[in-house]
Formats: C-alpha cells, sequence, structure tokens
C-alpha cells in the first residue's frame, strides 16, 4: 500500500501552541516541532499533508511550517469535539485514499537506521489495511495510550495483528483483555502516535457522529475497523516524547540532543546542574 | 497401594474410601504405607495429589494406626519438632519425628505428632495455592507489581472530582446479601471447587433484608459510599461499627487490627487503589492519593450494613467488602459505568477481587458468599480449568466459579413470589467460629470417607430437584427437600451442622404448625445463626411473629447452655432483581446516611467557623438543611447532641452490681490489693511462675506409676465392687469453670452444653457424667451419689438447669457445691504480655493471619497501657470481671459450704470419691480401680495417661528426685513438658478421712459445720501452695453481634499441686487413654466421634 497524504492533529487546546515551539535537531538545526514532523514526513516519500488546527490559529502554524507550505492544508476544527472529530475534518482532504495520521504533540527518535516513519511505511508497503505504531508501554504509562491487543504474525518479528484496542485502558482491563505473548510483565503495546489509517476508519467516524454525536473519539472507530478487517500493528525500534507531558518538551530536547553531535557538552552541562543544584 | 488411591485413572478406584482400604492392614502394614505416601508426596509435582497424600498420612497416624499398635512404653514427642510446628516449618517437623519414628518405633505419641504436622502442611499447602490462584487472576496481577506512586496506574473518574459549591459528589453501592437455598454442603470451599469442579453447585438467592418489627421494608442491606475530599488521607468510617479514622501514613492502611476498618482497608487494597504491592514501600500516601485524585486531594470510603447483625449466614461481610470494592473500582475507572448494574465480567473481577480481599484481611468464607453482587436467582457451579487458565496444570478447577443467573422463564415470577410468600428467614442468635468446620468438611473430601462422599453425591442430586421444585413455585416439596438435605447429606458430613437449639426449634416449629409446617431449611456453616423455616403461605404472618416468640423463649432456656451473641431476630425479604447497583448524587443531594454525621461533625462544631475549610463550612450547611427538610434526618439533631455530650448514667448502674457481687461471693479486697501490689513490683507474673531454673525436672521411673494403661487390673475388683455396693464411693465433677476454651470466652457454663447426640438426643456433659454414674449404681446396689462444684458463673444456671431437666431423673443423691471464693480479674501488664507473646513458644500463623495477630497485639498493648496495667478489669459485664481462683478450692468448699456435710449425714459410710474435671468424659466409677486404690491405702490416687502432641499443660514429673504432677505454668523450661511420658487427667480418688486429716480436720467438724475452724484449716494449706498468675481470654460483646476479645490477668491455685506436701500420700496409676484425655475444644469434637471415643463413651452411660 503506498501512501502518500498526511494528517496532523494539533488542534487540541494544549496542542495549539506546542507545534510552534523549537528544539535544536541531533545535527545541530534549530526548527520548529512541526517542521520536525513535516520534514520527517516528506522525507519518507508522502507528498501533501493536512493539519488540523483550532480556530485562530492559522497565522501561527502558516510560519512555522513555511518550508512545506506548498504541500500543506490548513483545516479547522470549528469546535472541540474530539480526537475523532479531528480526524474526520480531514475527509475532503484524503477522501478514499490511505493516510498516515500523526499528533502535533509527539515527536521520535529512531534507533535504527531508517526513522520511526520510514520503519512504520515499509510495514505499511506490505498490506492493504491499517496499521499502527506501537511499543511496549509500562502499565503506569496506561492512563496516557490506546492500547491494543494481538498476536504476533508468524515470521515477521515486531508485527501483530489487532484483535482489540481500547484507549487509556486501567491495568485491570489490560491484563483480561490486552495481554500480547511474548511481552514482558506488565507491558502492553500501547500506541506510538503514528498510524495508517484507510476510508474504513473514516467511514465508521462519519457514521459514529451521524448516530451518537459528540464527543467523538477515534478509538471506538479503530477498534470497529480491527473487528471487521486485518488491522495491523508494528513495533518500532525508537523513542517517542509526548511533549504534552511535564517536561515532555524538554525530555524530547535532551533525547535528540544525547543523540547527536553535541552530546558530551549536554552530558557535561547537565552534570554541572546537577552538582550546582545539590540540595 | 494407597498411592493408587490418588493416582488411578480410574475415577470408582479414586474415590475409594481411605478407612476401607485400611481396615484390614496391620500395624506394619500400615507404615509401610505411610512410608510410600510420604516418598510419593515428597516426589510428586501435582499439588493435589501431594494434599491428598499428606491428609492420608494424617488420617492414618490419627485414626487407623494408633488402635493398632502393639502394647509398649509411652513414646516421646522431641521438643525440636515441636519448636518446628510452631514456627510453621512443617516439613522440617515430619523429618525429626520420622527420625524418631524410625529410631524408636512407632508410638502412640510421635503418631499424634506426625498427624498434627501432616494436617498442618496440607492445609499450608491448599492455602498457598489458593492465594498464588488469586494473585494470578488477570486483572488482579499488576497490584502486586506496583511498587511505586509514581507508577500509579489508575485515576479517579472526573464526574467525581466535579464538586458544587465545595460539595463533592457522592458515589453510592447498594447491595444485597445472598442466602444459599442449598446450602450446598460446603462444596463452595475453594479447595474442594478447585479439585472437584463438577461437584461445587450452589443456588444462590440476592435479596434485600430488614429486621421484622423494627424496619419498614427490605432494602439491599449493605451500603458503600466513596467521595473525593480535600485532604490527602484516607477517610474510613464504618456507620454500623461507630468508627471512623483518618488514614495519613500508608503503612496503617496495612494495620487491618489497628481499629474496626480492617475491612474498609481490605477493600481500599484489593481495589487497587493502594495496591498490595506498595506495602512496606515506605512511601507516602499523600503521593499516591495526589497521583490518584490530584494534589492535596484524599478519598472518603464509608460502610453501612443497616445494622444487620453478624453471623447471620447471609455473607454481610464479604458482601460489604464486594460493595465497597465495586464503588472503589467505580471511582478509579475499572468498570464500563459509574452507576448502574456491572457486566458479568466486572462482577466476576469483583470476586475475584473480594477474595483477594479476604485474604488480606486474613479471613476467608466461600466462592459463593459474593452472590449478592449477581442479581436475582442463579447457579453458581465449579468450572474446569481450560488451557489459557492460570490454574490449568495445578488444579481440575479454576477458582472462579460460574453464574448462571436464571431467567423468567426458568423461574417464573410466580414461583419467587412463592418463595417469600413461604420463607421465614430467622437468626437464631448463636453466632460461632465456622473455621474448624471448613477444614473438618475439606478433609473428610480428600479423605472420600465413604458415607460423607455418598452424602455430597446425595446432596449434588437434591440440588436439581431443588432447583425443579423452585421452577415450579412447588415450594411445599421444596421445603421437604431442604428439611431431607439437612437431615440427610449435612448432617451425614458434618454432624455439628445441627445443635440442640436448631432441634429444640424445629420440634416446636412443627408442633406448632403441624403440616403448615413445610420444611426447615439450614443456611450454611454452624448451627443456631441464619436459618429458614418454610411454611403455608397463608400461615406466614402469623408465623412471622410466633417463630420469633419460639426463638426467644428457646433461647432463655439455653443461654446458659450455648453461647449466644444476641437475642434471635426474624427479616422480612425480598429478592433483589439487580445485584450490585452504583448511584451518583450530586450538590445539595449528595448526603451520605444520617447516622454518619454524629460520628465525624464534632470535630467540625468544637472548630471556630473562621478555621474550617469551605468544603467543611458546605458540609455542615448541608448537614443543618437536611435536618430541617429531609424526613430521613429528622433525628439527626438529637443523635448528633448525644454524640456531642455522651451522658454517663449508663455507667453508674453497672458499678453496684459489680460490687454486690463480690460481695456476695467472698471477695477478699485485702488479697486483692496485695497481690496488684505484687505484680506491679514485679514479685509475680508470668515469669515468676516458673519454678527456679536450676530445679531438676526429670521423667518419673517405671517404678513411680501403677501401668494399667491396657485397662485396670482385675485383682482387687472385688475390693472396689463390694465399696461400690456398700454405698462407701461418691463423685465429684469439677463444673465451676466456664470452658473458656469451650466457647473462646463467651461465659456459658461449659457442663450445661449439648455438645454430642448419644443414643438419638443431644446430650451436656451433666448428663453424661450422671449416665455413667446410674450405670455404675445400678450394677452395684445403691445410686452413687454425685457433686457438681460451681461457681459464682456456673451455680444458678446449673440449678435451673437441673430444676428444669429434673435432675436427669437421676436416682442417688445430687449435690451442687456453690464457690466461696471469687477474684476479680485485672488488666494486664505489658511485662506479662510481653513474656506471654515473645518468650513462650507460639505457633506462628500464616503469612497474612500473623501480621493481623501482630496488629492486633500492639493494640492490646496500647490499650493496656491505656487502661492502666494491674488495674481492675470492669470494662464488661460484671460476670465476665470475675474468675474463680482455680480448682484447689473446689475440694475445701465442699468442706466449706455444707454439701459434704449434708452427703456425711445421708451416706455416712461415706469413704472415697472419685474427683475429675467435667471435660474427662470417661473418667467413671471403675470398680477396679477403686480397688487398686483402696487396696493401696493411698489418700490421693491420680490418675494419667501417656501424653499425645495434643497434651499440653504439665504432666507428671520427678522433680528434684520426688515424683509429682507439675503444672505446665511451673516448668523452668517449656522444653522440660517434652520429656514427660504422662499427663495429668485430674481424675482423682480421694481417701476422705487422709484428706480431712490433711487439713487437721475430721468428720465431726465437717458435720458440725464449723466455719471458722474449717476456713483457718484451708487457707494454712492453701498457703503452702503456689498462687499461678494467668492470662486468660475474655470476650466482651457489644452493638450487634460484635465481639472483641481481651486479655486479663487472674490468679489460681491447682489441686494438682497437693502432689507437693508430703502431709499426704499420693500415687499415680496409668489409665487407659480413653479414660483419661479431655474434650476441651469443639474443634476436637469430630476427631473424638470418628476415633471411636464417643462409642466408647456411650457403652458407660445408662441414659434416664
Amino acid at each position: 500500500m503506498k501512501i502518500k497524504k498526511a494528517v496532523i492533529t494539533a488542534a487540541g487546546p494544549q496542542q495549539q501552541h506546542l507545534p510552534l515551539q523549537t528544539l535544536v535537531s541531533p545535527d545541530g538545526e534549530t526548527k520548529t516541532v512541526a517542521a520536525f514532523l513535516l520534514d520527517e514526513i516528506f522525507a519518507s516519500g508522502i507528498e501533501s499533508a493536512a493539519i488540523i488546527i483550532a480556530p485562530g490559529t492559522q497565522g501561527d502554524f502558516t510560519s512555522a511550517v513555511a518550508q512545506h507550505l506548498d504541500k500543506i492544508t490548513l483545516i479547522e476544527q470549528s469546535e472541540p469535539l474530539g480526537y475523532g472529530h479531528a480526524v474526520l475534518q480531514a475527509r475532503p482532504f484524503t477522501g478514499s485514499d490511505p493516510f498516515l495520521l500523526m499528533m502535533s504533540d509527539h515527536l521520535y527518535l529512531s534507533f535504527a537506521k531508517k526513522s520511526c516513519l520510514q520503519q512504520l511505511m515499509a510495514f505499511a508497503a506490505q498490506t492493504d489495511g491499517p496499521v499502527s505504531a506501537v511499543q511496549p508501554t509500562h502499565e503506569s504509562k496506561l492512563p496516557f495510550y490506546g492500547t491494543i491487543a494481538g498476536t504476533p504474525v508468524p515470521g515477521l518479528q515486531g508485527l501483530y495483528e489487532v484483535s482489540r484496542i481500547i484507549e487509556k485502558p486501567t491495568p485491570t482491563v489490560a491484563e483480561q483483555e490486552l495481554i500480547v505473548p511474548g511481552l514482558r510483565s506488565g507491558n502492553y503495546l500501547c500506541f506510538f502516535g503514528m498510524h495508517i489509517l484507510n476510508h474504513a476508519v473514516m467511514d465508521h467516524l462519519e457514521k459514529s457522529f451521524a448516530e451518537n454525536g459528540a464527543p467523538l473519539a477515534l478509538t471506538p472507530s479503530l477498534d470497529a475497523v480491527a473487528d471487521a478487517e486485518r488491522y495491523l500493528a508494528c513495533e518500532i525500534e525508537g523513542l517517542r516524547f509526548n511533549i504534552e507531558e511535564p517536561y515532555g518538551l524538554l525530555r524530547a530536547q535532551l533525547g535528540m540532543a544525547l543523540a547527536g553531535e553535541s552530546r558530551d557538552e549536554v552530558m557535561g552541562t547537565m552534570i554541572e546542574l546537577i552538582g550546582a543544584t545539590r540540595r | 497401594m494407597l498411592v493408587s488411591l490418588i493416582t488411578s485413572e480410574d475415577a470408582d478406584l479414586r474415590d475409594r474410601s481411605l478407612a476401607e482400604a485400611c481396615d484390614n492392614l496391620d500395624a506394619e502394614a500400615l507404615l509401610a504405607e505411610c512410608g510410600e505416601l510420604d516418598a510419593f508426596r515428597r516426589a510428586s509435582d501435582n499439588l493435589y495429589h501431594r494434599v491428598r497424600a499428606l491428609f492420608f498420612l494424617q488420617a492414618i497416624y490419627r485414626y487407623h494406626l494408633p488402635g493398632k499398635l502393639p502394647p509398649q512404653a509411652p513414646g516421646a514427642i522431641p521438643f525440636a519438632g515441636y519448636e518446628d510446628l510452631l514456627g510453621r516449618h512443617f516439613e522440617e517437623a515430619i523429618d525429626v519425628f520420622l527420625a524418631v519414628q524410625q529410631k524408636e518405633g512407632a508410638s502412640d505419641a510421635i503418631s499424634s505428632a506426625l498427624a498434627a504436622a501432616y494436617h498442618q502442611l496440607a492445609f499450608q499447602t491448599l492455602a498457598n495455592q489458593v492465594r498464588r490462584s488469586v494473585r494470578t487472576v488477570r486483572g488482579n496481577q499488576w497490584m502486586f507489581r506496583m511498587g511505586h506512586p509514581a507508577d500509579h496506574p489508575l485515576r479517579i473518574r472526573p464526574e467525581l472530582l466535579k464538586t458544587t459549591n465545595h460539595l463533592p459528589p457522592v458515589l453510592c453501592e447498594r447491595t444485597p446479601v445472598r442466602m444459599d437455598l442449598t446450602h450446598s454442603a460446603w462444596s463452595d470451599i475453594f479447595f474442594l471447587g478447585m479439585d472437584f469442579p463438577q461437584g461445587a453447585r450452589v443456588v444462590n438467592v440476592s435479596i434485600d433484608l430488614a429486621v421484622h418489627g423494627r424496619d419498614a421494608s427490605p432494602k439491599p442491606p449493605v451500603e458503600a459510599y466513596l467521595r473525593v475530599i480535600e485532604e490527602p488521607v484516607l477517610r474510613l468510617t464504618s456507620i454500623d461499627l461507630r468508627t471512623t479514622a483518618t488514614i495519613s501514613a500508608l503503612a496503617d492502611v496495612f494495620d487491618f487490627a489497628k481499629d474496626y476498618l480492617g475491612l474498609l482497608k481490605a477493600a481500599v487494597i484489593a481495589s487497587g487503589i493502594v495496591p498490595p504491592g506498595i506495602e512496606g514501600s515506605g512511601k507516602s500516601l499523600a503521593d499516591l492519593l495526589a497521583r490518584l485524585a490530584g494534589p492535596g486531594k484524599g478519598l472518603e470510603l464509608i460502610s453501612s450494613v443497616n445494622d444487620i447483625p453478624k453471623g447471620s449466614r447471609l455473607a454481610v461481610s464479604t458482601n460489604l467488602l464486594a460493595a465497597l470494592i465495586s464503588a472503589c473500582m467505580r471511582a478509579t475507572g475499572q468498570t464500563q459505568s459509574l452507576t448502574g448494574e456491572l457486566t458479568e465480567s466486572e462482577r466476576r473481577l469483583v470476586l475475584a477481587r473480594a477474595i483477594l480481599g479476604e485474604w488480606i484481611g486474613g479471613s476467608g468464607g466461600g466462592w459463593q458468599d459474593s452472590g449478592g453482587v449477581w442479581p436475582g436467582i442463579k447457579l453458581i457451579e465449579g468450572e474446569i480449568a481450560g488451557e489459557t487458565d492460570p490454574e490449568f496444570g495445578i488444579s481440575r478447577g479454576r477458582l472462579l466459579p460460574r453464574h448462571k443467573v436464571f431467567n423468567v422463564e426458568e423461574i417464573p415470577e410466580t414461583a419467587r413470589q412463592a418463595l417469600t410468600d413461604s420463607l421465614i428467614l430467622v437468626h437464631g442468635g448463636m453466632a460461632q467460629n465456622v473455621g474448624p468446620i471448613l477444614e473438618m468438611v475439606t478433609e473428610k473430601y480428600l479423605l472420600r470417607s465413604s458415607a460423607e462422599w455418598q452424602a455430597r453425591q446425595n446432596a449434588l442430586d437434591l440440588l436439581d430437584r431443588i432447583v425443579e421444585a423452585l421452577s415450579r413455585g412447588d415450594i411445599r416439596t421444596l421445603g421437604r427437600l431442604t428439611t431431607e438435605n439437612f437431615r440427610g447429606p449435612l448432617q451425614t458430613i458434618i454432624p455439628w451442622a445441627t445443635n440442640h437449639f436448631t432441634e429444640t426449634l424445629i420440634s416446636r416449629v412443627s408442633e406448632k404448625f403441624g403440616d403448615d409446617f413445610w420444611g426447615f431449611w439450614m443456611l450454611g456453616g454452624m448451627s443456631g445463626g441464619g436459618m429458614g423455616f418454610i411454611v403455608d403461605p397463608s400461615r406466614k404472618q402469623e408465623a412471622l411473629n410466633l417463630i420469633h416468640g419460639i426463638m426467644l423463649e428457646t433461647k432463655g432456656q439455653l443461654e446458659n447452655a450455648l453461647p449466644f451473641a444476641m437475642d434471635p431476630v426474624v427479616y422480612d425479604f425480598e429478592i433483589n432483581p439487580h445485584g450490585t447497583f452504583g448511584s451518583l448524587a450530586t450538590g445539595e443531594d449528595a448526603l451520605l446516611p444520617p447516622s454518619y454525621y454524629p460520628l465525624v461533625l464534632g470535630d467540625s462544631l468544637r472548630t471556630p467557623p473562621a478555621d474550617l475549610s469551605p468544603a467543611r463550612r458546605a458540609e455542615l450547611d448541608q448537614f443543618a438543611g437536611a435536618c430541617q427538610t429531609n424526613p430521613a434526618f429528622s433525628d439527626s439533631v438529637q443523635t448528633l447532641f448525644d454524640a456531642l455530650i455522651p451522658r454517663t448514667a449508663g455507667k453508674d448502674g453497672e458499678v453496684p452490681s459489680l460490687d454486690l457481687l463480690l460481695k456476695k461471693n467472698g471477695f477478699d479486697r485485702a488479697q486483692h490489693e496485695q497481690i496488684r501490689k505484687d505484680l506491679l513490683e514485679g514479685r509475680i507474673g508470668l515469669a515468676q511462675n516458673r519454678l527456679p531454673a536450676t530445679t531438676v525436672i526429670k521423667d518419673v521411673a517405671p517404678n513411680d506409676v501403677t501401668d494399667f494403661s491396657g485397662g485396670p487390673s482385675t485383682d482387687n475388683l472385688v475390693l472396689g465392687e463390694k465399696a461400690l455396693a456398700d454405698g462407701e464411693v461418691g463423685v465429684i465433677t469439677l463444673a465451676a469453670g466456664a470452658g473458656s476454651r469451650w466457647t473462646q470466652g463467651a461465659g456459658v457454663c461449659k457442663a450445661l452444653h449439648p455438645f454430642v447426640k448419644m443414643a438419638g438426643r443431644h446430650r451436656t456433659f451433666i448428663e453424661t457424667h450422671l449416665a455413667k454414674s446410674r450405670k455404675r449404681g445400678h450394677e452395684a446396689g445403691p445410686p452413687v451419689p454425685h457433686l457438681f462444684t460451681t461457681s459464682y458463673l456456673t451455680h444458678e444456671p446449673t440449678r435451673l438447669f437441673l430444676e428444669h431437666v429434673e435432675n436427669y431423673r437421676y436416682p442417688g443423691p445430687l449435690h451442687l457445691s456453690p464457690g466461696r471464693s471469687v477474684g476479680l480479674r485485672m488488666v494486664p501488664t505489658v511485662r506479662d504480655l510481653r513474656f506471654a507473646w515473645e518468650e513462650m513458644p507460639q505457633q506462628v500463623l500464616d503469612e497474612q493471619q500473623q501480621k493481623m495477630r501482630n496488629s492486633l497485639r500492639a493494640a492490646l498493648l496500647a490499650w493496656t497501657q491505656s487502661a492502666g496495667e494491674a488495674s481492675d478489669y470492669t470494662d464488661n459485664l460484671p460476670l465476665q470481671c470475675l474468675h474463680p481462683v482455680g480448682h484447689f478450692y473446689e475440694v475445701p468448699n465442699l468442706l466449706l459450704n455444707g454439701t459434704l456435710a449434708e452427703l456425711l449425714t445421708e451416706r455416712p459410710q461415706l469413704k472415697t470419691l472419685m474427683l475429675h474435671n467435667i471435660d474427662t468424659l470417661g473418667a467413671d466409677v471403675d470398680p477396679a480401680l477403686l480397688g487398686h486404690h483402696l487396696a493401696s491405702g493411698t489418700g490421693l490416687t491420680f490418675e494419667v495417661i501417656t501424653r499425645r502432641l495434643e497434651d499440653r499443660g504439665g504432666g507428671l514429673a520427678s522433680v528434684d528426685g520426688r515424683p509429682r504432677l507439675l503444672e505446665g505454668l511451673a516448668m523452668p523450661h517449656e522444653e522440660d513438658e517434652f520429656a514427660l511420658s504422662y499427663y495429668n487427667s485430674m481424675t482423682t480418688w480421694i481417701d476422705l478421712d487422709q484428706l480431712l486429716a490433711l487439713f487437721e480436720l475430721d468428720r465431726d467438724d465437717i458435720l458440725a459445720r464449723d466455719e471458722v475452724k474449717i476456713t483457718a484449716a484451708i487457707r494454712k494449706i492453701a498457703h503452702r501452695l503456689p498462687t499461678y498468675l494467668t492470662l486468660k481470654e475474655v470476650k466482651k460483646r457489644w452493638g450487634h453481634g460484635q465481639e472483641d476479645i481481651f486479655p486479663v490477668t487472674q490468679f489460681e491455685k491447682l489441686w494438682s499441686d497437693l502432689t507437693t506436701l508430703p502431709d499426704i500420700n499420693s500415687r499415680f496409676v496409668v489409665v487407659p487413654r480413653l479414660r483419661g484425655q479431655q474434650l476441651k475444644d469443639p474443634a476436637q469434637l469430630d476427631g473424638w466421634l470418628r476415633d471411636g471415643s464417643a462409642d466408647h463413651i456411650a457403652s458407660l452411660c445408662e441414659w434416664s
């Protein structure tokens, strides 16, 4: 499956300004979070992207992504009616095509030669259905993520066939419904923040919104699609930074710095700070 | 051969009774089988094979081997093995005992030790497995992994964080209780359900309840409330126990016995709010709550059971735990919906958590007990473990059963209504510990004792028939079947499923209602608590009051004989169609039950308004508003006022009655003050009871005893028979004590307890002793005079009881000898409590129970200090504050109170008295033993028996070279007792004239009733005997069937210390075990019935 379109959600109350924050990349370049995402998206072969934004933030985004402006469509979500509703705003843009869905408050650092997104795209190229990037996550982080149950696809390391998706499950539910063979005890496959989705997801979102109205979440639609067709999840070799969490931005910056040319300098600064602030 | 009974694939062979298989084996063959079984259980990796082998070994050593051993010298039990047992090192204990058996040959003593060790190891193994299973249930595992607040994965649902004018929303969970329509024959014990899932079946009905005549209408009796508070603490309140606690330290959440809030704490833990994995982490509770509910926030959890009495057999506690857990799980998003009914998978999870909570709290019922979580009528069945279950490969069944809720097609509404219209649900008033029963059932199941195994099959058949009758709405048949179940399977498996009280009720109700009494229904566990009477619906209203009256009257007649915890009650009930149900109240409606406020508002009212937090002020406003407008709060102002300004009048009422009792019973205040002074100054105490460490304690030599252990010699039979025929012998039964171990300090008369059915009726201890004397008298000619010594506690009840039963038509002289001295119990000293708990060897309990015990002991030490060490113990019913001063005084009392004079007037020829304990059931006036005593010319002949592991508390010893009876309290070292071969049965043949001579008295002094002379004589001898300080447990009852047990200090002088006096000649005879053994604990009853003891006693009796 060849993916040509991407959708980035940036309309949430906390997300409106985060994509505009600047960070220094591992190779020393200073750019906004949005630019980080878009650079990775377009480097993976995707041709156009839509960003779902909150009303009144168009100007900020336009300047933040100036470099890619010709390939970008900004779509306003007029009211905050749920994450699923934000995704649904991209329906005119995606049409019946499959698309990449990313969140503007997540940044990624790959452990492999390929970037995190390229790893996902490589898996997606081998299948026709939806694929979500996942990562084994400790149960204490369950309140933050959508979590899947699945079985490993024989012969394909890191690929799972998804049977169930639950948004922010309690560990009680996770233990009963979401245990995946092969994972360490107390760890579950949680969403990594990037998905390859298809029109079936959009169709289901549309139907749910028509039937139940707001708030419209994304996960129930993903779960319904997983029930109806083959839905895969792939483990990504990399780190995910949720910059919305307290110190999330700092953590992302440290991760990038320690993975790049300035590693020694940053470590020296950290040690110096630790010593100077000792209580 | 016996191993094949465990391993066979053939169910018929596997279900063969062990007893049958052992019947034809002699001692040697049995020992060989034991060797094989022991090797098998050590090698087997199958849990249930191991456990069954352990039970086989226990049964062989306890029941089958001892009777087949050849007569031999008494064996010894090594102290090292005993210590291992106390420390729960069962494997090591078994090795020590087996080594002794190997070296010295099998003996009765070592068999008893091995039986005890195998028994405890078997239960330990089973308990460990249930615990492992509870931990491995999916949905529970994570809680054992979480060890840091930062890892807490739960969050309080946002709905509960939205306050309205500072008033937080209140989540309320209402849960019915459950009644077990088929009793289940205890098949819901976890061990049974996991080994024999196809036999674990119960029909369980969720019901709402009201106490008839007190409450307006039935409602779910169990309620739990939860809300978020603006303080980083856990506030726990039990409305029924009138207790509240604010917990700010994590360690206190795990301290179960610190207060009465153990159940709420267990719920907080089992629901994952404070997961068990974080215990002992030293982390901050406030941090954990901040993670859960937000910075600075805490939780309040409140329980209420609407004053439903404890011990109802309706699983009130388990359903309350389930309700609390359910509320906590809803609040933390572990259920889909915050309110309404639960889904099936959520109910199962609540059940799993309730089992976990019971384990954490150190208690445990059956798996059907959380039945109230489910709606209506359901069949609960064990399930075979499947490949994906954690139990697979370990046990045949799963830990959690399957619930099938009957729909209205299967059991129509009319049938449900018919059941409600006919059934009278009651609580008889007795609340007893069912623990021993559950152990008996498990053991019998694993041994496949043939009658019990057949009974279990019959119970399963009856269950199907009961369901069928219910689905037809045929309640008359249902009543017949529940009666059949009670009379047949239940009593076959456990004879103690009935008692004299229950039988009397059934017969009186039957008499009153004739054909309109359709059946009796036993509600589970022990008898005398929850039960049901099924009557023709046209007579139900009449029956409600009549049965209540019958129960009250019967209780009145038996309350000194049986341990009642409260007055009987009758319930109104309705079948609950929802199961557990949640609701959310917000704003002004977010009220807690009216009786909550007096418990907690005191502090707020005493605080200046300016210092109150907005939330507290809002709550006061809300309460004030409710008092004016909400009818449920109409009495609240008065209740709050009473709580703030308690009245003291009630207390004053008790003091004179205690003083009166002390005066009436010869309390010696001067001596009491001296004892207190000595105690506080450390001159007396538990440690000072002991003989000096330099005393040489040895076992007696063979010629120090005359051995009649194989049965008395008939050499002097004629002498004994003649004495009996001449009316020269009388019997003294010591019945002054309350039998503390028998009822755990409930303060009833053990002598009057109808403890066993013999010859078709329940018999009391008194009746049994009289029946033996009747028989001997009948055989000899003149009836044997029989005296019962009594005390302030037992005299009046015994007198009235004997009057009521017309002295059991005893043909001979029958006298009661009232006590003439009494002590006042004291609060123990910390020093003595620590000595008892830390210096004396202690039975280590299993992990959770040990935690509970440690916590309880810390609380008791605190109580001792706050109440005042060695102060008078007066905070209980007056009778519970007094104590008898030891059985030494019981014979002197006969001299003092005129009873002996009376007897001597009737029987001037009286020469010999046989004195024995109320619980030495085998003691009778055996002419051969009597003849031996007479021929020896001895003043006192003491009967001893060879020792078994359970025979603790002293024995016959050579003390510095002189044989005498030595009390356990006086042993310089604990291990000294284990070197002694013989245990003191207390039965003593007394030469009356020699005894009087010891006191420097004669028959004329007695007949002249010269009290001054006799008192002086007694004091003189008493002064020469040691005074022992002891700790006893005393029950304090309160609330609705609640009981607390306190240790208290008292003093005693003991009869067996007469053997220390050189002025009277004492000799010792070894008698058969069946004659000398004592029945001290109800838990011994079943073994006593099974090992032939009961049959032996029955053969000695002639009933009126």
